[in-house]
């Protein structure tokens, strides 16, 4: 550009040109923004501000915390989390029951639940969504959690109309039968996958149903402006009397964590992230410290070792990894918000393993591994990790401590997409970055998705395999009594952290702040926020 | 004159279908498959199989191809893989913001240039004309991000004059106009200096000034309007990049424009997104060319259309 | 070329020359090894102190050793990307202004094509589709950034291979070749050091750009533009980590401008008093 600097001049009509220009100029700048819908005064909103556009709001689509938060706000499933835990209590169906081999389930709808345009839910309702999300021309991402219907593989081949498994006797009444045990098959209808959809709206709108979306949740859709807000009003007909407590939710979108806590500060938002910067002042604020909320996510986060590939193939190179990563300095990078892992899995789970020990930061330990292992002098190692600022930071705390104990770290920052492929390929990926977020709260979700031969080429990305581990998960996968069930993942969980196909990185912990005036908010240790029952005290209102 | 116009839109839907074909290449040798990011961390291979299908991505490339641009002829750019929402629907949703801020920081720009470039002209080899191009060389010199994140800590932070960022309102406007119309005012009054030191070189006016003409009216009144003319042009086909959006401005500022769309596009391998926007943009820099010619030969009747430009 | 430079070439020679002896010297004048943890910083950034003139950021290092070891890599991108642009450029622009014909209309429209393709969007789809590294940032600023070098070439040979010394050397029968590489190449050399003094300018705001993508050279390089990129997360509360690599880059592109533009302000006073 900057070769243009010299240039020559030509003679012209010049008024008119600017002229011209000018007029080219500001007819677009007439129209940009519309207005936000106006709640009358005293009401009940929640404000809240967001970095990313909600991705969709139709159940059959979302797999993603934005998409969650607001989906189940919107819609109702059969059954549902509590607000602060993992235990299923009632939504819409009242009560249910399970067969004692755990294939056969049946669900008790409540009377009188309608969807806000006005129609009745019934049992259909609840098979139809499913049967959506089973349809390849949706293509859901939760499509396979419902593939152990009986039926489901005919109607997903086009060879049925329906799927048999699902049967609804009553409007009020729906039996899933499975084609083997499976005792966290209710969970699997806790997802907003599950959730009930009007037929005739989706009909009527097709892959536009995102945008007009119909529930029977405590909220409707009001508005909805990509990149900039999203407004949900109070449902009046729902089911459940005085919830929700607010009269809406405004979402400003486009805002990032700083602008988040700027708004905060002034009174502009009611909830808030904590960015980074600020974090250290806020721990140090009495004021602002009692305002906080934290849960401990069931998540783990870890550095994957493809243990078909050399070096990672020898177990005292994988221990000695884990010993030389000095797991307190990583959570201190990120503001201390994190638990340092001693294995795969978290805390907030059931069957979590508290006696277990995991490995402490010993590089001493770890460069004698080496040497015994055959790299005296350490080795080389690429990487791979998604191209984002926290993770690249991460990486290079990683980086660092490796380099100590003579691995050198070559980082390969790339693209959300290309990172799942290349991990899903043998022999590609020598060592990644990943993390895991529970679908359920159950040993199962992390042990048998993440580390079971079956997984290779899916979600084993570490291509670990090891037979003893695998025959555990067999014997506990169709147990439904939790005592035996988890001293057997508890089992398997040992043999893994032996092995030590990762280095167990740390257990994620959320921190949100709130204002003063908000109240009855939860937060959930697997699943977005819910507001139904979040109420406000008369505050200022922000300028 | 219609046979040049029809003839002009002829190669530039040439050059469209030039920008469309790259992009495509490049889009289907990423090193994925695009139904992995469509189908997100946790799908399993059925599923996978599944989505591939249905998105047509078993198909031969070529075919892929031959229906990626028979539905875009009939404007349809397909819907997105991660949104699932039509493409043309997603760029006009994004574009209100692009396109106002991309008029404010021409408009400013070239009054910043303007004023600069004049002022400059007239006081021509002494010290002032020294400084602003000191001044001019180190405004295109810095990173447009950096002096966006300098205003921001200015402007937001220390004097809370302007919000930290967002689409919110006339204030949120004023740092992202700056930050990009600093470099460009900078870069416009050079060229304007340069020629209005051409124009002012002319014999005629020399001889103006020789018979008393003052240097101020010489610039205002004789080489101005010559010289705003090439202005005119760059600041045209400026208008048409700034309107397929800003990535880095916008970055800086969460400005929701197309910019910040066309980046999480590439980053989520977002293919029918990614065309699409790199087919608006180029859609805009043709016609930008096309306008930007017709002006010059409306204004300057000299000018033979059809004339090379180069 | 006259050897007397003006002020603005002295004082840009003086610093690339600088920048030149800080990237050479690196190793002599940082403080600290620019990889390292040096300061218990974790997550909460320190300001500059007497241990740490420019503090220290959040992986505790030292930000002065950084942005020393970071003009390393400035300027190998610089010059290295720059050399790959001139050479695509120059030869595109070459071979359509002295061929001619369908060439030159084919060249120049796929010139036109990728001058329509928004340069940084394409450079990310190039970096993804490459692999980040060194390489491949070099290969992208080339790939994006030849289309006005191919231009302004292919315009000076077009002019040159007109003029009388180019005809008669035809008319004697000299080969296209050997035109090209005797004749019309040493003709446009003069325009060609101009592009390079600017491009290098270019190919660093290029690559600071990416940097701040996140899709620049790879860590543990240091390199100016991620400086800023890491920073953005603290800027309300340790803006000075993103103040001074930011000066370092001025510093760096105001070099090679003054030295570009320098030069054609020399060559314009030339032509003039001429």
């Amino acid at each position: 550009m900057n070769s243009h600097v010299e240039s020559t001049a030509r003679p012209m009509r010049a008024r008119a040109a600017v002229a011209a220009l000018a007029l080219a100029i500001f007819f677009p700048a007439c129209r940009a923004g519309s207005p936000a819908p106006v709640f009358p005064p005293g009401a009940q909103v929640l404000h809240l501000a967001s970095l990313d556009d909600i991705p969709t709001l139709d159940p059959a689509a979302g797999y993603d915390v934005d998409s969650w938060m607001f989906e189940q706000m919107i819609f109702d499933t059969l059954i549902r989390y509590s607000d602060s835990g993992v235990d299923l209590v009632p939504d819409i169906a009242a009560s249910w029951t399970a067969s004692p081999d755990s294939t056969v389930f049946t669900f008790h709808l409540r009377r009188g639940v309608r969807f806000s345009n006005g129609r009745a839910v019934a049992s259909a309702d609840f098979k139809y969504a499913i049967e959506r999300v089973l349809d390849p021309k949706t293509r859901s991402k939760g499509m396979e959690y419902y593939r152990g219907i009986v039926g489901a593989a005919d109607f997903v081949a086009g060879r049925a109309k329906s799927v048999a498994g699902i049967e609804t006797p009553d409007p009020w009444t729906i039996v899933f039968r499975l084609s083997a045990p499976d005792p966290i098959f209710p969970h699997k209808l806790a997802m907003p996958f599950a959730a009930a959809v009007p037929r005739e709206v989706v009909a009527r709108y097709g892959e536009d149903f995102s945008r007009h979306v119909v529930g029977s949740g405590p909220f409707m859709l009001r508005q909805w402006i990509g990149g900039q807000r999203i407004v949900l009003v109070r449902n009046p007909d729902y089911f459940v009397k005085g919830v929700p407590r607010l009269d809406g939710v405004v979402e400003a979108i486009g805002v990032n964590e700083d602008l988040q806590w700027f708004r905060f500060e002034t009174g502009a938002i009611d909830l808030s992230a904590i960015p980074p910067a600020v974090f250290p002042y806020v721990i140090k604020t009495p004021r602002l410290k009692a305002l906080t909320m934290r849960i401990v996510t069931m998540t783990t986060r870890y550095l994957g070792m493809n243990c078909q590939m050399p070096p990672f193939t020898d177990v005292r190179v994988r221990r000695a990894m884990n010993y030389a990563i000095d797991k307190r300095k990583l959570v201190a990078v990120i503001n201390g918000r994190g638990i340092p892992a001693n294995g795969v899995l978290p805390p907030s789970l059931p069957g979590y393993d508290p006696d277990l020990r995991g490995y402490p930061y010993d590089p001493a330990r770890a460069r004698a591994l080496l040497e015994q292992a055959g790299y005296p002098h350490g080795f080389t190692a690429t990487v791979w990790l998604p191209a984002d600022q926290t993770m690249m930071v991460l990486a290079q705390s990683v980086q660092q401590d490796l380099a100590l104990v003579g691995v050198q770290l070559k980082l390969k920052p790339v693209g959300f997409a290309p990172l799942l492929d290349a991990i899903r390929q043998p022999n590609t990926v020598p060592l990644f970055f990943s993390g895991w977020e529970a679908d359920f709260p159950d040993p199962a979700n992390f042990l048998d998705v993440l580390l079971s031969r079956a997984q290779w080429g899916a979600n084993n990305d570490s291509w670990f395999y090891d037979p003893r581990f695998d025959a555990l998960l067999a014997q506990a996968k169709p147990l439904a009594d939790p005592v035996r069930r988890f001293a057997l993942y508890r089992q398997a969980q040992r043999i893994a952290v032996a092995d030590a196909p990762w280095v167990f990185l740390y257990f994620p912990v959320t921190w949100q702040i709130r204002q003063p005036w908000v109240h009855g908010l939860a937060l959930n240790p697997m699943r977005p926020t819910r507001l139904d029952r979040v109420w406000l005290s008369p505050h200022p209102k922000p300028q | 004159m219609l046979a040049y116009v029809v003839r002009r839109i002829f190669f530039g839907l040439i050059v469209l279908a030039g920008a469309s074909l790259i992009t495509f290449t490049i889009a289907y040798v990423m090193p994925a498959d695009p139904a992995v990011a469509v189908a997100g961390a946790k799908a399993d291979p059925q599923t996978l199989a599944v989505i591939r299908r249905q998105l047509g991505l078993d198909q031969p490339l070529y075919i892929q191809y031959a229906h990626y641009v028979d539905r875009a002829l009939h404007g349809d750019l397909g819907r997105s893989y991660i949104r699932r929402e039509a493409v043309t629907g997603l760029i006009l949703s994004r574009f209100p913001a692009t396109a106002l801020l991309a008029a404010t920081a021409i408009a400013l720009s070239l009054l910043l240039g303007v004023a600069a470039g004049a002022l400059a002209a007239a006081y021509r080899d002494r010290a002032l004309d020294n400084w602003l191009l000191v001044a001019a060389l180190m405004l295109v010199s810095m990173p447009v991000f950096w002096l966006g994140t300098l205003l921001l800590i200015g402007g937001g932070l220390y004097l809370r004059w302007f919000p930290l960022g967002g689409f919110d309102g006339p204030l949120s406007l004023v740092l992202p106009t700056l930050t990009l119309a600093l470099g460009s005012a900078a870069y416009y009054s050079r060229i304007l200096h340069a020629s209005l030191a051409e124009a002012l070189d002319q014999d005629y006016v020399r001889t103006a000034i020789g018979k008393g003409l003052s240097r101020r009216a010489a610039i205002l009144r004789h080489a101005m309007p010559n010289a705003i003319l090439p202005l005119v042009t760059i600041a045209g086909l400026d208008f048409a990049g700034l309107l397929s959006g800003v990535v880095l401005t916008e970055t800086v500022f969460n400005w929701p424009g197309l910019g910040r769309l066309a980046f999480e596009a590439v980053f989520n391998l977002d293919l029918p997104l990614i065309m699409g926007t790199v087919l608006f943009s180029a859609a805009l820099v043709v016609a930008a060319n096309l306008l930007v010619d017709l002006l010059y030969a409306w204004l300057d009747p000299r000018i033979e259309l059809g004339a090379s430009r180069d | 070329m006259k050897p007397r430079l003006n002020f603005m070439e002295t004082a840009g020679a003086v610093m690339v020359l600088g920048l030149a002896v800080v990237a050479i010297f690196a190793p002599l004048l940082a403080p600290h090894d620019p990889a390292r943890a040096v300061a218990a910083s974790f997550g909460d950034p320190w300001p500059p102190s007497r241990a740490f003139p420019l503090g220290a950021d959040q992986l505790g290092r030292d930000v002065l050793s950084r942005i020393i070891y970071g003009a390393r890599i400035s300027l190998i991108v610089g010059v290295a990307a720059m050399a790959i642009t001139l050479a695509i450029g120059v030869a595109i622009g070459l071979a359509a202004g002295f061929l001619g014909g369908a060439v030159d209309s084919l060249l120049m429209r796929f010139t036109d094509v990728m001058l329509t393709m928004p340069a940084l969007l394409l450079a990310m789809a190039l970096v993804t589709v490459l692999q980040p590294g060194l390489l491949t940032v070099l290969l992208v600023i080339g790939l994006v950034s030849w289309t006005q070098v191919a231009r302004v070439v292919r315009a000076e040979a077009l002019s040159i291979s007109r003029r009388d010394f180019v005809l008669a050397a035809r008319a004697l029968g000299a080969t296209r070749t050997r035109l090209i590489v005797r004749h019309v190449a040493p003709n446009v050399m003069p325009i060609i050091v101009v592009m390079a003094a600017l491009g290098v300018s270019g190919t660093l705001l290029l690559d600071a750009g990416l940097s701040f993508l996140t899709l620049g050279v790879p860590p543990p390089t240091p390199s100016w533009g991620r400086m800023i990129e890491e920073s953005t997360a603290y800027f309300r509360t340790a803006p000075w980590l993103a103040i001074f690599p930011g000066l370092a880059i001025l510093y760096a592109v105001m070099g090679f401008n003054l030295l570009g533009h320098g030069y054609l302000r020399r060559r314009r006073r030339d032509a003039s008093t001429r």
